[in-house]
């Protein structure tokens, strides 16, 4: 269906994808191709470099579709290539991987009002450089594009607290964890207990935030519980140590006292 | 004699651990069963309960069969959904499904759910 | 007391102790200006005999298998009554132990007591000094943690650098291509068995060769003087010195005393300290962490290894160097044993001492 000589042109062009592929071999040909193109079609390259995505090896294909390894059929429908989402789409093509956080997005306010504008993913997390949620995502200039900062603020709020909760828990436990104990259970708790809450709160509703609060803040009570038990016991090792250290000690000094004595008997 | 008193406080200070290290301990915690009653586990139904302080999950894939996994997802660590429709379970964090027997049917978890042993005992079914 | 006269006297009948004390400790004397270096010996012995009881301990629910061990050390540190207590006394040991080698060579070093025919001395003790460097480098790996298992990989791979043989030898020693089981299996095996029994032999020869010859005198002082080598056998007496028991057996007490309580102190106020993040993480043969490197007494040679650009230079380096140290008494045969009279050899010897920390300090930067 292509002419002779736009296939070739296409070919050669497509080649000179391939010189940025002295970029480090493990590069997909996505990458390779799309690497050195400027403009729309080479900035998503930079910026999923630095998103959490590049770090933990999801490609292009893997939201896309497609074949990474085949240069040619990289972009064709055949190989799953599904392309770029129309807005109303975002949420179905981040949910293929994000089930939970999708089913609670669309059920929420933002989701109900999407065909009206509402925001959707990558309004708030971008498309290519992804970052793991923070608390930033909810502020004053970003929200009111749409609307008044009030229910926002009060959203933001309740996370606040939940989230410093988390964040200090999870320094504890990283510090218990450092000394051997084995707090793996507890650690897995709290990621599932991080992963429900910040599911949550994509449904934009504030009264089911602050339920969802009072529950995390439960579970997070009883893992503070455990480790406050888990201080106890260091605190009490370590008085017990400096006793016996504080013995050891004054033997020794006893022992050098004696030598002393037998000190002045040598020399006398 | 202080050095006998010192020495004897560093003895016992040093026999004491080593005494409590050897002593035979009461076996208890983490080999312990898990009882649920049958009526709890519908068929084509999943309940989730605590097994070894971790969440697992019983149900009846056909009438009279029991399986017993961990609920917890072998990718990241999430608590994986049972989805009534699909005969599956689908983890909610990044969309990994397993079976009804725990196997990996697509997405990113890299090995099948931990399956624990369970015994039908009269009504009630015994895990672990 | 009267029990203890009657035991001292039915035991002293049979086996004639009172006269193996008379000979053995108090009657056996050592120099006046014995110093407190002389303590480390002791010393070492003690740590010694710490390893091995802690170590049987820890046998009793270790368990050497690579689905296990990591599990097996996880409930020795949680579940068992003090198993924390016995685990860090065996891992701060071992540094310690290290640490008392270092001072007893410094010292032996700085003092030429290498010289006056105590070349077996020297020779057993250097290789004790490996033997424990082994032992350190087997028992590393068996907690199964990606400390043991990439620190153990990388160490192993050093050995990749002999010519022709290399990968062979890498291959020997792992027991197979890559750090697997069957690493775990012999590592296991010379650690609990193999290099302790080795090591108690070896500490029998050294203490045997020590007694026999006499100990040494300090060559310190103006009126030093060399003793005349006769062309036949001698025991270094030391007439008007002082007895062993009890004079200079509480001097060893004091600092053996001062030993545990340093060991104790960095269990109890700096646990972490031989205790990276990667020391608590299960081994993954499929992830390596950044910034895996051997521990602090192999730095030197894991920096040496990365200045030289080929392999088998910085391997052939360090060769070099250990079998200079080892043949010492053989090629320092100066009978001058002073210090004070040996500047030469005292600017070697600082210099060495910065070279190795200095080394050490890089490697664990790089």
């Amino acid at each position: 269906m292509i002419r002779t000589s736009t296939q070739l042109f296409l070919l050669a062009v497509l080649s000179l994808c391939l010189v940025p592929a002295l970029a480090p071999a493990a590069d997909t040909v996505c990458l390779q191709c799309h690497g050195g193109l400027d403009g729309r079609l080479g900035d998503p390259v930079d910026a999923w470099r630095t998103s959490v995505h590049a770090e933990n090896d999801i490609s292009c294909h893997d939201c896309h579709g497609g074949d990474p390894t085949d240069m040619a059929m990289a972009m064709s429908p055949e190989r799953g290539f599904i392309g770029v989402p129309e807005y109303t789409e975002v949420p179905d093509f981040c949910g293929r991987c994000h089930v939970g956080v999708a089913k609670a997005y669309k059920a929420g306010a933002h989701g109900q009002a999407i065909d009206r504008g509402g925001a959707q993913c990558v309004v708030c997390h971008s498309n290519h450089a992804i970052q793991p949620a923070s608390l930033d995502m909810i502020n004053e200039k970003d929200c009111t594009r749409c609307h008044s900062y009030e229910r926002a603020a009060l959203i933001r709020l309740a996370l606040v607290e939940t989230d410093t909760m988390i964040k200090n828990v999870e320094q504890d436990l990283d510090k218990l964890h450092r000394l051997g104990f084995a707090v793996d259970d507890m650690q897995g708790t709290l990621f599932n207990q991080r992963n429900i809450f910040h599911r949550t709160f994509h449904g934009v509703d504030v009264e089911r935030v602050r339920a969802e609060t009072g529950d995390v803040q439960a579970a997070l009570g009883k893992i503070k519980d455990k480790i406050d038990t888990i201080k106890t016991t260091l605190g009490q090792r370590k008085l017990w140590g400096s006793v016996v250290i504080g013995l050891i000690v004054l033997a020794g000094i006893v022992f050098l006292l004696i030598r002393k004595s037998y000190e002045e008997d040598e020399h006398s | 004699m202080m050095l006998g008193g010192l020495g004897a406080l560093i003895g016992a200070a040093s026999a004491w651990p080593v005494l409590r290290f050897l002593s035979p301990r009461a076996t208890g915690g983490k080999a312990d069963t898990v009882t649920v009653a049958r009526s709890d586990v519908k068929q084509g139904d999943a309940h989730f309960f605590q097994y070894r302080s971790k969440p697992a999950v019983v149900l009846q894939p056909k009438p009279g069969e029991f399986v017993a996994l961990s609920a917890v997802c072998t990718h990241l660590g999430c608590i994986v959904a049972w989805q009534k429709q699909a005969g599956e379970f689908l983890c909610p964090c990044h969309g990994g499904r397993f079976s009804a027997e725990g196997q990996v049917l697509g997405g990113p978890p890299p090995s099948p759910l931990e399956s624990f042993p369970v015994k039908l005992e009269g009504d009630q079914l015994k895990i672990g | 007391m009267q029990p203890v006269k009657w035991l001292v006297e039915f035991v002293d009948v049979r086996l004639g102790i009172k006269e193996i004390y008379q000979k053995e400790l108090k009657g056996y004397l050592l120099p006046r200006k014995v110093n407190v270096w002389y303590t480390l010996g002791a010393v070492l012995l003690t740590l010694f005999t710490i390893q091995i009881i802690t170590g049987i301990l820890l046998l009793m629910f270790y368990v050497p298998d690579a689905e296990k061990a990591y599990a097996s050390v996880e409930a020795i540190m949680n579940d068992v009554p003090f198993g924390w207590l016995f685990r860090m006394l065996h891992v701060v040991g071992a540094n310690v132990i290290v640490i008392a080698l270092l001072m007893h060579m410094l010292s032996v070093l700085f003092m030429n007591s290498y010289k006056g025919r105590r070349e077996f001395t020297w020779l057993t003790g250097f290789i004790l000094f490996n033997l424990a460097m082994g032992l350190c480098l087997t028992g590393y790996l068996l907690p199964w943690s990606q400390l043991s298992f990439w620190a153990t990989t990388v160490a192993t791979d050093a050995a990749g650098a002999i010519p022709l043989v290399g990968d062979q030898v890498v291959e020997f020693l792992r027991g197979g291509p890559t750090v697997d089981n069957q690493t775990l299996g012999r590592f296991f095996a010379l650690h609990v068995v193999g290099m302790p029994l080795v090591l108690l032999g070896l500490i029998g020869l050294h203490l045997f060769c020590v007694k026999r010859r006499g100990i040494s005198t300090p060559p310190f002082g103006e009126d030093y003087r060399e003793p005349q080598e006769m062309p036949f056998f001698e025991h270094e007496k030391h007439p008007g010195g002082i007895p062993f028991f009890p004079n200079y057996f509480v001097k060893d007490a004091a600092v053996i005393a001062f030993f545990m309580a340093f060991m104790l102190a960095i269990i109890f106020y700096a646990p972490g300290l031989f205790f990276p993040e990667t020391a608590f993480q299960r081994a993954d043969p499929f992830v390596t962490p950044p910034h895996i490197k051997p521990e602090w007494y192999f730095l030197w040679a894991y920096q040496t290894l990365k200045i030289f650009p080929s392999k088998i230079i910085g391997l052939g380096v360090q060769v070099a160097f250990m079998t200079f140290l080892a043949l010492l008494p053989f090629i320092d045969r100066s009978r001058e044993r002073r210090p004070a009279k040996r500047p030469l050899f005292v600017t070697c010897y600082v210099l060495g001492i910065l070279l190795f920390v200095a080394i050490s300090i890089w490697g664990h930067y790089s």
